[in-house]
């Protein structure tokens, strides 16, 4: 038995392997044929020569293995130097450049629009906010001191960061102010004056007829650029009327001309100084709820002043403001009851009883 | 005296040896009975039963279509047929036949196939012989 199974083993492994070689040799012809079959039927019908048509095409299309050229024999960089002029705006412009350029030159990109919307804005951002000076002065008390300081500040600190024209604000601020004060110089609210420095008399005069001109505290330390407020009413919220006459006697000389009544209630020449004085602050302190906290201190002086005054006030009954204002002639005239208006709006909320009293008083002391 | 019996017979049939192995696959089962009994050996008995286990499981198909991958894509294909245009070249576009081509390809096919591709497959092989060979 065992006699068989040693040589079965070892015929079986020969035989095996022998075997594996048949089934190997097997499959081999297999393909063999399977490509003989297939190359005959491609001769038969016509279609084993197709790849090679002709010598001349054959030659057109050979694989090109020249240095700086790709095998189809184009150069790479062909177009990198070449300028192409703008139909539109007949510049010269880079090819690489080209159709970015012709999208914002013709406005019809996807981002074009975008972009003229922002710069659009951003003008109408400055525009608005000087016509918001002139306009609601009259109407919303409230919103003017503080609220609007606030839309007007962020609008600013928005056009400033967005636009590419920021620059060119600031050359106007510092340079050529003596020629443009009419239309840029206001466009800045509050964050910057105009310097006077540049300006003469008579335009200095002019300009402090129309607007604050207090010198803006953030720049009074620095010789070049010491700026006037800007704000376009005697009435800015940020400045007492002390600081304004301050002003007006520091740059025009002790005879300066009287603080001009745009919007103002009582601030006329026929005043004594410190009666007029005490007068502004007593009007200040009405509207101190409103003022902006850099005048906490001259606010709080003026309600200490006006403190004393008080039960005084109380008795007397309120007259028609009205025949007061139309009585002290001259000067309040028109302004006078939009003033007296305002000051009503604005003392609506603390104080109503005691504004038509200290009004009062003070056109009996007027008259 | 089945010793004996061994030692008388040859090793090989002379009739299994002659045919070539497609006689296996197309016997009858009366023939088959015949052939075996009488001239095939254990180890052609073991040789049919392979190959018709190969056939009935997929095995032979699988390994066709593994080495017509392999031999394409090692470039065995592109050169057997430049050897066919050549020889198409030579006998005459219009008067070539299948038995040409075959005994002008086959041997060289068959020299041609890379080793690589032989180990694999006869490795597949002895793995299928082993698991499934008596």
């Amino acid at each position: 038995m065992k006699m068989e199974d040693m040589p079965l083993s070892g015929l079986d492994n020969t035989r095996l392997e022998a075997l594996a070689h048949d089934i190997y040799s097997e499959l081999v012809e297999d393909a063999c044929l399977g490509l003989c079959f297939e190359v005959h039927r491609a001769v038969k019908q016509g279609y084993f020569f197709l790849d090679e048509t002709d010598q001349e095409s054959m030659k057109e299309f050979e694989i090109v293995d020249q240095p700086g050229v790709d095998i189809f024999g184009q150069v790479y960089n062909q177009w990198k130097n070449k300028e192409c002029e703008c139909p539109n705006c007949k510049r010269l412009i880079a090819a690489s450049r080209f159709a970015p350029h012709l999208e914002k030159c013709l406005g019809m990109g996807r981002n074009s629009s975008r972009i003229a919307n922002r710069r659009l804005a951003s003008s109408n951002n400055m525009s608005k906010s000087e016509s918001d000076q002139e306009d609601n002065d009259d109407l919303n008390d409230n919103d003017w001191s503080y609220g609007a300081e606030k839309k007007a500040k962020k609008r600013k600190s928005e056009k400033s960061q967005n636009s590419p024209r920021r620059s060119k604000s600031l050359k106007h601020k510092n340079g050529e102010l003596g020629s443009s004060v009419g239309a840029e110089s206001y466009k800045y609210n509050y964050n910057t004056g105009i310097s006077y420095e540049t300006l003469g008399p008579d335009e200095v005069r002019s300009l402090l007829t129309t607007q604050c001109g207090v010198i803006s505290e953030h720049t009074k330390n620095v010789d070049v650029y010491a700026t006037l407020c800007p704000t376009r009413s005697q009435r800015c919220p940020q400045h007492t009327d002390e600081q304004r006459r301050a002003v007006r006697v520091f740059l025009l000389g002790p005879s300066a001309p009287a603080l001009p009544d745009a919007d103002a209630v009582v601030e006329t020449d026929s005043f004594d100084i410190p009666e007029g004085q005490t007068l502004m602050s007593r009007l200040q302190w009405e509207d101190s709820p409103d003022i902006s906290p850099t005048d906490s201190a001259s606010s709080k002086a003026s309600t200490n002043h006006s403190d004393s005054r008080k039960p005084k006030k109380k008795k007397k009954p309120s007259l028609g403001l009205n025949s007061g204002g139309g009585g002290s002639g001259s000067l309040a005239g028109g302004g006078s009851s939009s003033s007296q208006s305002n000051i009503s709006i604005s003392t609506k909320k603390k104080r109503p009883k005691l504004s038509a009293p200290s009004l009062s008083s003070i056109y009996d002391d007027l008259n | 005296m089945a010793a004996r019996r061994r030692n008388h017979r040859p090793k090989r049939c002379f009739l299994s040896e002659a045919t070539p192995p497609i006689l296996v696959k197309t016997e009858t089962s009366a023939f088959n009975f015949l052939w075996k009994s009488k001239t095939m050996s254990k180890e052609s008995r073991m040789r049919a039963t392979i190959n018709q286990k190969l056939t009935e499981m997929g095995e032979r198909e699988r390994l066709k279509e593994i080495l017509r991958a392999r031999l394409t894509e090692c470039g065995w294909k592109d050169q057997m047929k430049a050897h066919c245009k050549e020889v198409i070249k030579e006998k005459g576009l219009e008067h070539i036949t299948v038995d040409d081509l075959v005994v002008e390809i086959t041997p060289k096919g068959r020299a041609l196939v890379p080793d690589s591709v032989k180990k694999d497959l006869l490795h597949r092989i002895r793995a299928f012989l082993a698991q499934h060979a008596s």
